[in-house]
């Protein structure tokens, strides 16, 4: 039996091709059944996500089995099959195995090292595999992915660091509090960037969210969005003795919060922790208020900074990342012959 | 008695070395988030948060370890050589130790202190653990008939 794989993603076709081709889940168990019965595979799954459309498929023999998935998925999609193979691209064992590999690990990724394909390609073998369309060989195959995906992630620096100000500000949180689920954030002003930031946190569970705005309705409409409660601007003060996170994203002139209004605000507080996203340029909060005892100060140029570094740690990870996943395939490989006493196949 | 003794002095000293590693622990990561720095250190050092709150949990534990095992001592030495106290040096210091704590450890509770502070002091109190545990008996006097 042989590995197959033909598909698209971010890189070789634009966003309008790619949402033709996509499956959605309630179509999945249908497309699994057609493509065993009418072309011919015996074992298949299907990865859908925004960035990328994939067919992994078991086939008894190569010949043919590509141009069929390619006609496939022309059907599939309402696209003519010249224009479509233009940006589709195929490969059969090793290159198929050591693609999924990749892709699992995020090293294919938009954003490098990003986790949530993992997710993705795991929720993709368990809806093949609830279809029954899965047998030996790719049962094998998505294990031994997302296992090298684990290896690869645990082992080398991909995954890590924040790939964005929102993500940064979160990660930079969470080494500070622990888990969020108890702490309380306050979001100033109404910058896209700060409710971004905000969104993130509550994505992590953090226990209230408080917006306050130079506008009432403002920050009441924005808080209906995000479950949040909306504070009056004079209350800064008395929600500076109370919550955890403050996120500042004013078009202020001057700052918002000085030093000492930030030191009033420690003594009342009992000394418990405090981190400041300041978002605001120019700053809102007194970059002097970022030396007092137990509070932690980021502006913009200090989150932009760790993006850059984690951008570049992760690019320096690509090495090693690969080092490992040649060593998986390599391994898979070995199996696979031995399981079904192929010769090697090069497409 | 006097088994309990040892192992609830022994305890305590183990659980002033957590308190002393969590601390170093939350220094070196209150460093990088005050720098600005996700180093190596960074990814692999639990949050300020869970390192306060296991440093605050040795001290307290540590505290108590070390009163039962003077207790124990003391009520010991009451049994065998009829007297309360006997001035040993190594007893001296550790009642100051047991001193030291009690004060770091209702400063915590009170949270009159917090974080870096704490840790600092839960750093240089454990250097007069190091000291009582091993170097009371060889530099004085001491009637403790180990270490």
């Amino acid at each position: 039996m042989h590995i197959v794989l033909v598909g698209l993603n971010h890189r070789s076709a634009p966003v309008e091709l790619r949402e033709r081709l996509a499956f959605r889940r309630e179509q999945l168990p249908d497309a699994l059944a057609r493509l065993r019965r009418d072309v011919g595979l015996r074992e298949a799954a299907i990865l859908s996500t925004c960035n990328r459309v994939e067919i992994y498929a078991g086939v008894p023999v190569l010949d043919g089995a590509i141009t069929r998935l390619q006609e496939f998925l022309s059907r599939h999609s309402g696209v003519v099959l010249p224009q479509l193979v233009e940006r589709l691209y195929s490969y059969a064992e090793p290159q198929s195995i050591h693609h999924l590999f990749s892709v699992t690990s995020g090293l294919d990724s938009m954003v490098l090292g990003e986790g949530e394909i993992l997710h993705q390609v795991k929720h993709a073998y368990e809806w093949a595999k609830g279809s029954g369309a899965t047998g030996k060989l790719l049962n094998a195959l998505f294990q031994r992915a997302l296992n090298a995906a684990k290896a690869v992630r645990t082992q080398t620096a991909i995954g890590r660091g924040g790939t964005s100000i929102g993500t940064v500000a979160v990660e930079l949180a969470e080494k500070i509090f622990g888990h969020l689920s108890g702490a309380v954030v306050l979001l100033i002003g109404a910058g896209k960037v700060g409710e971004l930031t905000l969104k993130r946190l509550a994505a992590r569970g953090v226990r209230q969210a408080r917006i306050m705005n130079r506008s009432p309705e403002r920050a009441a409409s924005l808080a209906c969005g995000y479950g949040a409660i909306p504070v009056a601007l004079g209350e800064l003060g008395a929600q500076l003795l109370d919550v955890d996170i403050v996120i500042s994203s004013t078009s202020a002139e001057g700052c918002v919060l000085d030093r000492q209004a930030v030191a009033g605000a420690m003594r009342g507080r009992q000394q418990r922790p405090l981190c400041l996203v300041d978002l605001g340029v120019p700053r809102n909060v007194d970059p002097a208020a970022g030396t007092l005892e137990n509070v932690y100060l980021f502006d913009v140029d200090d989150l932009q900074g760790l993006v850059a570094h984690a951008h570049e740690e992760r690019q320096q990870a690509v090495h090693d990342s690969t080092a490992i996943i040649d060593q998986k395939v390599e391994r898979f490989l070995a199996w696979h012959r031995r399981e079904f006493e192929l010769e090697p196949c090069v497409l | 008695m006097l088994i309990a003794h040892m192992i609830c002095s022994l305890l305590s000293y183990a659980a002033f070395l957590v308190a002393f590693v969590t601390g170093i622990g939350f220094l070196i990561q209150e460093r990088q988030l005050k720098r600005k720095t996700m180093g190596w250190w960074f990814h692999r050092l639990p949050s300020l948060g869970a390192l306060d709150r296991l440093n605050f949990a040795a001290i307290g534990v540590g505290f108590w370890l070390l009163s039962a095992g003077m207790a124990c001592g003391v009520a010991g030495m009451r049994v065998w050589l009829g007297r309360w106290w006997m001035g040993d040096s190594k007893a001296c210091f550790t009642a100051l130790l047991w001193a030291l704590y009690l004060l770091l450890w209702l400063v915590r509770l009170r949270a009159t202190l917090r974080g870096r502070r704490v840790a600092l002091l839960s750093i240089l109190t454990f250097s007069l653990v190091l000291f009582t545990f091993l170097g009371a008996s060889w530099l004085l006097p001491s009637k403790h008939p180990y270490l």
